[in-house]
């Protein structure tokens, strides 16, 4: 490997100085244009290998998401039918027809607390 | 130039091969993504882009018990199981299975439904719970299948039933707050668009998705109180019992709110089997659609117009005559021997006409009804007490009654005559509870309401309060009715707790015929009162019973249903006795 001068030119030619640093670095591996189609062809594979691995990790999640809103859909049925349930079980009429509804007695006579 | 590719070489044989296959790949492959990339795409998204509706769930519906909101109105997910016979392998297993399981949610004829061979689709059961459904999936019945459906669930059975209304097949609230905010429980259903896989899972992939959530219904709370509401359909019940009257309509209200505390009305029906109902009037809620002429609770009205205007006093006198003259027809008292010089208390105690006639008189020049009279009548009744129009009450099928105007054909002198007792307009209960409330609370119109608010995340949110009109009467005036009122209850013995101040009015009315003739043996009977303590009135009620071609009278028939209502009221209310 090696370095040498490369001129290097501005938009005011006039302006360049004689010590300013003024280099580049060529390979000397020269590339041909099959090595080139080769390279650009596996960078395309690796990109597109990337996005199908995150695409179905995406995917993936997209499974998860779904057990999980199943389970909310589930449990939601759940607390619908408890909720029925319960407004049955309190329901005037229910309460009406329980024992302990049925073993009350009316008052003989009523009081009044004076505030 | 290599030697291969010479001219006619076997290798450049190959190359034209090879670039002739390439090129036919490149143009096919154009052809399909390019020309027909827009059919392609349309077929793809056909196969892999789905669109699902998000059901809203309708709002439930809430009443009060006390302070508390309760459930009366409820959503529930039940299944109707249906079969497809062409692959059914093991009926006898289905069958037992669906038996033993559903029950009498079954159909009867299952095994000739599993027969037919020819069908895809027999339901072999509906209705059928959660539970039920997951029982049945658990044996993996090839051929069986259940499809959701929501439906309403009435837990407190038929209790308010013409103020819930209910839930036809297709969706839709009829009558009731069902009908009345049939938008607002709704909702608005959402949208899934999406890519999904052959399991229909939705897929975050592709550039189509959407994701809009379903708004659900409100969920309503009512101001009717289950506890009252049920005190008043019992007591209700109790009453066309003793009087073997066929019909009846009763209303709750806060008379310092407006709020419609409870609306029963006999016959009933249960909204969960409104289809069994054979006779559709019982979807009717009688106390806002149905328009009468009140009779005589009527005369609270023109007491009230009387003072308020100054023209009499409770102790204004009057000569009795038992009839009075009004232009060339005579209008007489129902209850006669009161003659003489009387009060225009002893008027309302005695349910007198001649008194009424005797106030529109002096809201005139003292002898005639005069048109200065009649719109001075009309302007109370119409534009002050809302009778006559809707008051906007949220319940479907509110009727808006009729109060003839003076400048209309027939609002003479001769039909006010008879208004001012409660003859010769068509009011609906709501109407007058509502302009009763107004007349014993101190002078302030409210909207009837059954409106309480909407509950947000368990929590209750008061509705916006309806605009009210103050000073329709003076206070002077609201406490001379109530006064007046409660002296005309006492007149004959109530049965009233001790301690409590409570007043009212009797009505019966007469009915008229097919020919517009009123009709003697057919009478509804009315009463129209408030009750609480003499600083404030707490509630008003007002109870109306009726039967084809029956005489029921006001005192009689409907007082006492009246009574027992409002006897429970002042425990349920926690009021004290006064002394």
């Amino acid at each position: 490997m090696s370095y040498q001068r490369t001129p290097t030119y501005t938009r005011h030619q006039g302006n360049w100085n004689r010590n300013q640093n003024t280099v580049a670095f060529a390979s000397a591996v020269k590339l041909g244009p099959v090595t080139h189609t080769v390279l650009v062809a596996l960078m395309i594979t690796v990109l597109g290998l990337i996005y199908l691995t995150q695409a179905t990790r995406a995917t993936g999640y997209d499974y998860e998401a779904q057990k999980i809103d199943s389970k909310i859909a589930e449990l939601s049925s759940q607390k619908t039918d408890l909720e029925v349930e319960n407004a049955r079980l309190t329901a005037l009429e229910t309460v009406r027809n329980s024992t302990v509804a049925r073993e009350m007695t009316s008052p003989s006579s009523t009081d009044y607390v004076r505030e | 130039m290599p030697r291969s590719l010479i001219s006619g070489s076997r290798t450049r044989l190959l190359a034209i091969i090879c670039v002739s296959i390439m090129a036919i790949f490149v143009i096919r492959l154009f052809y399909l993504q390019v020309i027909d990339h827009d059919r392609y795409v349309s077929l793809a998204n056909q196969e892999q882009l789905k669109r699902l509706v998000i059901p809203a769930a309708r709002g439930e519906i809430y009443a009060m018990d006390g302070a508390t909101p309760v459930k009366m109105v409820l959503n529930e997910t039940v299944y109707t199981v249906f079969v497809d016979p062409k692959v059914v392998t093991k009926p006898n297993e289905i069958i037992d299975t669906i038996k033993s399981v559903a029950g009498g949610n079954a159909r009867d004829n299952l095994k000739e439904l599993i027969s037919h061979k020819d069908k895809r689709y027999e339901i072999v059961a509906t209705k059928v719970t959660r539970k039920q459904a997951e029982l049945m999936k658990k044996k993996h019945l090839k051929g069986l299948g259940f499809q959701a459906t929501s439906q309403r669930v009435y837990p407190e059975a038929q209790l308010a039933a013409q103020t819930l209304g209910f839930v036809d097949t297709e969706g839709e609230g009829k009558y009731g707050v069902e009908g009345y905010l049939n938008d607002r429980l709704t909702g608005k259903d959402g949208l899934l668009q999406s890519v999904t896989d052959v399991s229909n899972v939705p897929l975050t992939i592709g550039r189509h998705n959407i994701n809009q959530p379903a708004k659900n219904g409100d969920n309503i709370v009512l101001t009717i109180d289950r506890n009252i509401q049920s005190y008043t359909e019992k007591a209700l019940a109790d009453g066309l019992a003793r009087t073997h009257a066929t019909n009846g309509s009763a209303i709750v209200m806060d008379p310092q709110t407006g709020r419609i505390l409870a609306m029963a009305n006999l016959p009933t029906y249960q909204p969960a089997e409104y289809s069994k109902v054979e006779d559709i009037q019982a979807f009717n809620n009688g106390v806002i659609a149905a328009p009468y002429e009140a009779g005589s609770v009527f005369k609270t009205f023109t007491v009230t117009t009387g003072l308020d205007t100054g023209a009499i006093q409770p102790s204004s006198t009057y000569v009795n005559t038992d009839s009075i003259r009004v232009e060339d027809r005579t209008i007489s008292n129902a209850a006669r021997g009161h003659t003489g010089t009387i009060t225009i208390q002893d008027a309302l105690n005695y349910s007198l006409n001649t008194g009424m006639v005797t106030i529109a008189q002096r809201l005139g020049d003292g002898t005639q009804i005069t048109k200065g009279a009649r719109d001075t009548i009309y302007r109370y009744y119409h534009d002050k007490f809302g009778l006559g129009e809707l008051t906007g009450v949220e319940v479907s099928g509110e009727a808006a009654g009729r109060v003839i105007s003076p400048d209309e054909d027939g609002g003479n002198a001769v039909q006010y005559a008879t208004m001012v007792f409660g003859q010769g307009l068509d009011v609906t209960m709501v109407q007058v509870a509502a302009a009763f409330s107004a007349m014993v609370n101190g002078g302030t119109y409210y909207s009837p309401t059954v409106i309480g608010g909407v509950m947000d995340n368990g929590t209750l949110k008061p509705a916006p309060v309806k605009p009210a009109r103050p000073g329709i009467i003076t206070k002077d005036t609201s406490t001379k009715l109530r006064q007046m009122t409660h002296e005309a209850r006492l007149l004959f013995p109530p049965g009233d707790r001790a301690g409590y101040y409570i007043g009212g009015k009797t009505g019966t009315s007469q009915t008229l015929d097919a020919n517009g003739n009123y009709r003697f043996d057919q009478t509804i009977g009315t009463y129209l009162g408030y009750g609480g303590s003499e600083d404030a009135t707490k509630y008003v009620i007002m109870v109306q019973v009726s039967g084809k071609d029956m005489n029921l009278e006001g005192n009689i028939h409907a007082k006492p249903i009246f009574t027992d209502i409002s006897n429970w009221m002042l425990d349920y209310m926690k009021l004290q006795p006064k002394g």
